[in-house]
């Protein structure tokens, strides 16, 4: 070996050294310096180029940003005994990477203690309250089926307030309280429940009750469909005899009218000689009785053949 | 190791130099293509130096320093679009839920306890680049949780009937404001634009008991119009006999009194006559009268008035086939 190889060794050594004590620490991270595992200073949160003492310093880095935490649905029995499934979020973040460094350790593990603490606050809040509690935010009056068909037999399950947000804000300070206890070098930005649903059993009947309630309804509409027919057609015969006896006693009058007038007319001109009337009158009746089938038979001594006695 | 080199610049000695000269020009075609980017339209870059935040830099061509510099180039007029209790069949769709179904996304407690499936849609925007990359972390599971949060919350606080009918506008506007406080209070970037109800419908288990209830209101419709069209056939035919009625009358009217006023001037001009010549006229109408009647008849016997007990005499039979 010449000297050219060991200058090739020396800068490569010089190389490895100062890389070494070099590191960069990026926006999203932060970092803990550890002198043979023992951690050194405070937590680096300043993104950048960063020094350290070569080959006895080791560097370990952590997220900075928000994490999520999604935990598994869980079966609750609420205060008023329904059994629901409560699915929760969380935001959560590495308030002091130190403590992190200590306690937690990693993600993994901290994503576990955390599934213990918000699971726990989860389900003391949700059994200690009532399922219109929780699903509901506000006291709000509603618009239900239930008026629509005038049950009036108000559901009991409807009457306490809701309180989803109350709820969540005591989940997020039971959360932080103990977080707080137990020194993990976390906080917890948010809990919110994501979803809350029926179990299957409970949802089967209220299926059910939904399909009884929406044939009520239905029967309804059709009783009433033909509650209006026959309105209907009981309007239409009172309008038809209005309009026939309305229609009768105009004709009626009209006749009687025209009767009276017809009456008076006759009257008028007959009564002028009542001997020369009936004279008349009897001579046109003859006309009309007296038929080409009548049999008479005439005496010489009627009037008009009186001359054929001659 | 000295014995390969020598064999590689055996292999290629002609190459070797036009290589010497032209490599020069590929270092510097290198750094400063490495030291070149661009930025679209629609993007902003963000650059770091040596992982700490420089700045942010809009569509264009920049220049970087090539190793030191890293550019992260996002999306920020880009409309995202996310599907909830539905996928739209895209291959370039995302597909995070995939494991889970639909159902359980899309089924929701109303606040009379409840259950409506509702499908929307949340449109959103990145608006701060350096916030979007560096304050959480897997932003798109976050906006999908608190879509969920947002909508489980506005429609349990309204009641079944509600939901599905006239408060899906107001739904989706305050879940868009919850959502965006929340994103805020993540401080992650995100501009919400709309969250939109796509379709809010019953559960498919008691579907087909909200179809029965529509089929019985058209029936009742139905039925409505039926009755209502039998009444006006029946009151118009009805109408029309009424008329018809005081019409006949009026024409039973002017019928009687124009005979009564015809037969009335024909007595008066006779009569007028008559009281002229009194006697005369009697006799007159006596005898034409009788001249109309005998002379119709056929039927006729003359006897002399001494006779008594004529009735006997008399052929019945020859009257009969008269």
């Amino acid at each position: 070996m010449n000297f050219k190889t060991y200058l090739n060794i020396i800068i490569v050594a010089l190389f490895i050294i100062i890389s070494n004590s070099l590191y960069i620490i990026r926006e999203s991270e932060q970092a803990i310096v550890t002198q043979f595992g023992k951690p050194i200073g405070e937590a680096l949160t300043d993104a950048g180029l960063h020094f350290k003492i070569p080959l006895i310093q080791t560097v370990s880095k952590f997220d900075k940003r928000i994490l999520q935490w999604d935990g598994a649905a869980n079966e609750i029995p609420t205060k008023d005994n329904k059994y629901i499934f409560i699915d929760t979020f969380a935001r959560w973040r590495i308030s002091d990477a130190l403590q992190f460094f200590k306690s937690a350790k990693n993600e993994m593990l901290a994503q576990s203690r955390l599934d213990d603490i918000i699971d726990g606050a989860v389900r003391d809040e949700i059994s200690n309250r009532y399922m219109s509690e929780i699903v509901r935010s506000s006291n709000r009056d509603m618009e239900t089926y239930e008026s629509e068909i005038d049950n009036n037999n108000s559901d009991e399950d409807l009457l306490h307030t809701g309180a989803r947000e109350k709820i969540i804000e005591s989940i997020l300070l039971h959360v932080s309280d103990k977080l707080v206890d137990l020194k993990l070098g976390i906080e917890v930005v948010d809990v919110q429940i994501k979803r809350v649903a029926y179990n299957l059993q409970v949802q089967e009947k209220l299926f059910n009750r939904m399909i009884s309630e929406q044939n009520m309804i239905a029967e309804k509409y059709r009783a009433q469909g033909q509650g209006r027919k026959q309105e209907i057609l009981g309007k239409q015969i009172q309008k038809e005899k209005e309009i026939l006896s309305n229609a009768y006693l105009k004709s009626q009058e009209i006749k009687g009218q025209a009767d009276g007038e017809a009456t008076k007319i006759y009257a008028s001109a007959y009564n002028k000689d009542n001997d020369f009337y009936e004279f008349f009158k009897t001579l046109e009746t003859y006309k009309n009785t007296l038929d080409p089938s009548t049999l008479f038979i005439l005496s010489t001594d009627n009037k008009y053949l009186k001359y054929l006695e001659k | 190791m000295a014995q390969e080199k020598i064999n590689i610049n055996f292999k290629f000695p002609e190459i070797d130099q036009k290589i010497k000269r032209i490599i020069p020009f590929i270092i510097i075609f290198i750094i400063l293509f490495l030291s070149i980017y661009t930025v679209e339209a629609n993007e902003n870059a963000v650059v770091l130096r040596l992982g700490k935040y420089h700045s942010t830099t809009t569509s264009g061509l920049h220049f970087k320093i090539p190793l030191i510099d890293n550019v992260h180039k996002v999306k920020v007029d880009y409309q995202y679009k996310a599907e909830f209790g539905f996928r739209t069949l895209q291959p370039n769709v995302r597909t995070q839920y995939k494991s889970r179904g639909y159902e359980d996304e899309s089924w929701i407690l109303t606040g009379d306890l409840k259950i409506a499936e509702v499908k929307w849609v949340v449109q959103y925007k990145i608006n701060d680049a350096k916030k979007y990359l560096f304050n959480v972390k897997n932003v798109e599971n976050t906006i999908s949780d608190v879509a969920e949060t947002a909508m489980q919350l506005m429609i349990g606080d309204r009641s079944f009937i509600e939901v599905l009918q006239q408060e899906r506008v107001v739904i989706g506007d305050q879940a868009r404001i919850y959502m965006q406080n929340l994103l805020d209070q993540y401080r992650s970037g995100i501009s919400i634009q709309l969250v939109q109800l796509q379709g809010v419908v019953p559960p498919e288990p008691v579907a087909d008991s909200f179809n029965e209830v529509n089929r019985a209101k058209q029936e009742q419709e139905t039925l409505i119009n039926e009755a209502l069209q039998e009444y006006n056939k029946k009151i118009y035919k009805v109408e029309g006999d009424a008329n018809r009625m005081v019409t006949e009358a009026e024409g039973y009217s002017i019928e009687r009194i124009n005979t009564a006023t015809g037969d009335a001037d024909y007595y008066l001009s006779i009569y007028n006559e008559y009281k002229m010549y009194p006697e005369v006229t009697k006799t007159r109408m006596y005898i034409e009268t009788m001249n109309y009647i005998l002379s119709n008849n056929k039927n006729k016997i003359i006897i002399d008035k001494d006779i008594e007990n004529l009735v006997p005499l008399l052929d019945q039979n020859k009257f009969k086939i008269k």
